[in-house]
Order: C-alpha cells, then sequence, then structure tokens
C-alpha cells in the first residue's frame, strides 16, 4: 500500500511538473520564475474570452449544503454580433435568467418578471470569469497548479486565492481545448469545500442553438425603471473595516424582499464577491451572533445595543464578524 | 415434588400422558390426595375455558371464599408502611403521568416539526419561502402543550424558525440586491418592493 501511494504520490508530481512545462511553452515570452502565474491569468483570460464569445450548450450541477441544483446553460452571438444567454434550472419551479445583449432578465416564482440592464449575469457562475480577470488582480493570486481529467476531458486547474486570509479561494478546472470551465469549487481556508460547480456534458458548436433563437425572437419582461434619487442613502452608520478591495456598489433603505422589515443597506463588491451589510432596528437589546452557511455565502446576525446588524456574503464567518464589529455611528451626520 | 405431581395432573388432563402405568398411580394419588383432586376439577375448568366449551349456568362460588376470607383477616388499627409507600408511589405515577404523556405528545410535535424542517430544508434552495410556511405548523403543535416544561421548549422551536426565517430572508435579499446591483443604474426598486424614503 505505501508504495504504492509513494508511486501515485511521485506520478502525480511528475505530472504537474509536465503541465508546468507545456504551459510555459505556450506563453515562450517568459522565461523568468513568475511564468506560472503569467499563464494562470492568460488561461483566466481565455476562459473569459470563450465565455463571451463561443457558442456552447451545457448543463452543469451546484452541489452544495448536500443538495445538487441541476442548471442548463446556453450561450451564444448571433450574425449581428448580440450576445445571447440562458440559464435554466432543472428541478423544482422555474427560476431562469435570460440575456439579450445588455438586458438581463430574471424570471423567479415569487415575484413578477423583471429585467434590468446590464452587461454581466448575476447567477451561479461569477460574473468576473466573463468579465475582465485583471480587475481582481490586486487582491487575489492567480496560480496555476496542473493538469487533471474532468468531464472526460483533459482540464487545467487554476486557483484563485486571496491575497489576505480573509476571503475564499475558488478553483477552475478549464478545458484544455476550448478553455472553457468544467469545474469549480469555493475551498475554505482549512482546504475544505464549500460549495462546487461540477459540468455534466458540453457542447460547442458552430451556430445558435434553438433554444437560442427562441429567445432572439422572444419579448423579454419591462426593463425595471430605477429612479437615481436613493442611488447613495446618507446613512446614520458606517463600516469601519473591510478587507482589501471592497468598494461600496451601493447604499439604500429598502424593505426586506420576504419579510417587508425596512432596513438600511450597503452592498459591497471586491470583484469577485458581493457583500450586504444591513442595519435595522431591534426590538430586542441584544443577541448574541449567530451564523449560518449556505454553502460558502454566510449569513451573520446579531443585536447590539438595540441595532440589528446583518452581514451576507461568500466570506469566512470571521471576515463577516470583523465586519458587523466595526459598524459604528458615521462621522458626519 | 408436588410441582412434578402438577404437572403429571396436567398433562394427564391434556391426555398427553404416554405411560399407562404411571397414569394409573396417579388416578389413585386423585383420589387419595385431595390438593391434586382440586388441581384436576381447576385444570378441567380452565381446558373448557380456553376452549370455550364453558356452561352457561356454571357457579364460580367466590363469594363465600371472599367472604370467609375477609372475616378471616385481622383488623388493622396501623396502616401498613409497605401499604403508605404504595400508595404514595401511586399518587406520583397518578401526578406524572399526564407530563409523561404531554411530553410524549410534546416530542412527537417536536418531530414532525423536525420532519417537516427538513422535508423544507432539502428544496429550501429551490423555494426559500417554505421555510416561513413552517410557522403556522408550530402553531398548529401549539395546543398539545398546556404544560410549562414543553412550552419553553416549544417556544425555543419558535425562536429556532424564526431565526430560520430571518436568515432566509437575508439571504434572498442579498441575492435580489446583488441582481439589482449588477443594473447600470445600480437600482434597489423592484415591481414589489417600496423604498422608504422618509428617514429615521
Amino acid at each position: 500500500m505505501k508504495i504504492l501511494s509513494v508511486l501515485l504520490l511521485l506520478i502525480s508530481f511528475s505530472f504537474s511538473a509536465i503541465a508546468v512545462d507545456t504551459s510555459s511553452v505556450k506563453t515562450p515570452t517568459e522565461d523568468l520564475p513568475s511564468t506560472t502565474p503569467i499563464s494562470a491569468k492568460l488561461w483566466l483570460e481565455r476562459l473569459s474570452q470563450a465565455l463571451q464569445n463561443l457558442n456552447f450548450n451545457t448543463s452543469f450541477v451546484v452541489v452544495k449544503n448536500n443538495q445538487a441544483e441541476p442548471y442548463h446553460w446556453f450561450h451564444g452571438r448571433d450574425e449581428d454580433d448580440l450576445e445571447l444567454e440562458i440559464f435554466a434550472t432543472l428541478n423544482g419551479p422555474r427560476r431562469d435568467i435570460l440575456r439579450k445583449g445588455d438586458v438581463v432578465s430574471y424570471i423567479e416564482p415569487e415575484i413578477t418578471p423583471y429585467s434590468v440592464e446590464s452587461e454581466k449575469i448575476s447567477g451561479p457562475i461569477p460574473a468576473i470569469l466573463s468579465g475582465d480577470i485583471s480587475n481582481i488582480e490586486k487582491n487575489y493570486e492567480f496560480i496555476s497548479v496542473g493538469r487533471s481529467r474532468v468531464l472526460g476531458r483533459v482540464a487545467q486547474l487554476i486557483r484563485i486565492v486571496s491575497k489576505e486570509q480573509d476571503r475564499f479561494g475558488y478553483w477552475l478546472w478549464l478545458d484544455q481545448e476550448s478553455g472553457l470551465l468544467l469545474k469549480l469549487a469555493i475551498i475554505s481556508l482549512k482546504g475544505q469545500l464549500l460549495e462546487q460547480i461540477q459540468f455534466t456534458h458540453l457542447d460547442i458548436t458552430d451556430s445558435l442553438v434553438d433554444s437560442l433563437k427562441q429567445l432572439k425572437k422572444a419579448d423579454l419582461p419591462p426593463v425595471i425603471d430605477v429612479p437615481s434619487t436613493n442611488k447613495d442613502h446618507k446613512l446614520s452608520w458606517q463600516v469601519n473595516w473591510l478587507p482589501a478591495g471592497f468598494k461600496q456598489i451601493k447604499a439604500n433603505r429598502h424593505r426586506m424582499y420576504s419579510t417587508k422589515q425596512p432596513v438600511e443597506f450597503i452592498l459591497y463588491n471586491d470583484g469577485l464577491v458581493d457583500v450586504s451589510v444591513y442595519v435595522s432596528v431591534s426590538d430586542d437589546e441584544q443577541r448574541k451572533v449567530e451564523y449560518v452557511m449556505d454553502g460558502a455565502t454566510v449569513v451573520l446576525n446579531q443585536v447590539v445595543k438595540g441595532f440589528e446588524i446583518s452581514v451576507v456574503g461568500k466570506i469566512p464567518s470571521n471576515t463577516a464578524k470583523a465586519i458587523a464589529d466595526s459598524i459604528g455611528t458615521s462621522a458626519t451626520p | 415434588m408436588s410441582e412434578s405431581k402438577f404437572e403429571k395432573v396436567s398433562s394427564l388432563v391434556d391426555n398427553a400422558h404416554d405411560n399407562e402405568q404411571q397414569s394409573v398411580e396417579l388416578f389413585e394419588q386423585l383420589s387419595i390426595d385431595s390438593v391434586l383432586g382440586e388441581t384436576w376439577s381447576r385444570y378441567h375448568l380452565i381446558g373448557d375455558v380456553l376452549r370455550d366449551e364453558l356452561l352457561s349456568d356454571i357457579s364460580l362460588d367466590l363469594s363465600i371464599q371472599i367472604a370467609q376470607a375477609i372475616a378471616d383477616e385481622p383488623t388493622v388499627l396501623a396502616p401498613k408502611k409497605a401499604k403508605l409507600l404504595n400508595s404514595v408511589k401511586a399518587k406520583i405515577v397518578q401526578f406524572a403521568k399526564p407530563f409523561g404523556q404531554v411530553a410524549i405528545a410534546a416530542s412527537a410535535a417536536g418531530l414532525m416539526i423536525i420532519g417537516v424542517q427538513q422535508n423544507v430544508a432539502q428544496h429550501d434552495i429551490v423555494m426559500p419561502s417554505q421555510v416561513v410556511q413552517t410557522t403556522p405548523l408550530a402553531g398548529f403543535a401549539a395546543p398539545v402543550s398546556f404544560n410549562t416544561q414543553s412550552t419553553s421548549r416549544l417556544s425555543q422551536k419558535q425562536l429556532y424558525i424564526e431565526q430560520q426565517r430571518r436568515f432566509q430572508a437575508l439571504l434572498s435579499d442579498h441575492h435580489q440586491q446583488v441582481k439589482l446591483s449588477a443594473s447600470k443604474y445600480n437600482g434597489q426598486l423592484l415591481p414589489t418592493l417600496q423604498v422608504e424614503d422618509s428617514p429615521k
């Protein structure tokens, strides 16, 4: 047994060595020790190009909390260079995301379908993967790890790792041939698997698939007309600590989506991860901190001095706690 | 000794006595020994009852014996210690019985809630609103618990449900806000949502 495992270890080492070799061959301009990170970035750029330009028809399963959610994903560009995309859940009530160019429609059972004007989809696949990966270069390192076999194909494993120990790592297995995503895993700081997306089938076609042709003809739900007046509310509190790279996307006052409870809200984003901070008046005076993990998404909730504070996002619970504890009254009234 | 004798009588009654010689001896003994004779008739009676062949006018004349037994009983002026203990025990049992039943009922209700929640939990990603629907179920189970102990346990459960509901609401609102944040306008309005403009 021992000999066998040592042998396996040796083989895997040599495999990764070969992988590094070939990837450095792909970038002949660099001969420095830094070849690996650059090739990892090239891989991610290639992924972004593939996600934007290829016609593909694929299925994947999101695995989290011991559950599997299957999706169908279509993407393509028509003759007029219009980008068409469909994410469709396959189990349970329909939850579809449709995209036609810059209009993204969300179809969900709870509320009437609506569209927003946006060039990125907020779905199971992080939007940055089809965007400009250099946006997150400051806070994350890209590491090319080695090759393995995923979905019956040769796959290159790329790790997106936070430079500070305050965010989760993303592992991506990319198709050697097309550059497309074959598997994605979100890994905790201790190396625990929190959430993963496993592709189960991938077809790359020359022309649009039928469902995308239908989408092209279909009318999307109306785009929500958003008043820009309360875009950035001045709130009476502020978050005094955030992991490096997080920027405020918006601040507002709204009613909670399902409970209709009024809350004050700030959304932050570091290019890869979204973090929401909620503050509201509570009936309780104190309630000790409670956490729940939905896959990689942590929900933190506590009541301090009559104020309910919540933090939601794909961040470790320590980071969420640090954000929640840093909240104080804002200096400017 | 007598045990084996009774056994022999029993097998004789059941007609399961194989040794001819022994059964003859047993019959002789039966005619002499009155205890054995009574046993013999009792066994036959038992057999008749079991086979449902009892005559309707059979009289088990117990009343005379009972009256005799009562007459024989010595008059006790102080209650026996053992009896007192027994009655106290009985009272405790009487007292604790409803609690136990309630506890069982409450735990059954608890199990039901947990079961429902687990069922719901399997779908909560697909249908997050279902978690909210567990609350009426808690109200459903509430009448079962009219004792203080289990109400505190139930309210803990309600607290738990409340907590789950809170988490679910936060999760879905977070997802919604992220979807809307992608909008060019950074919008925060949903068709079904109202924005509070009045500052606190």
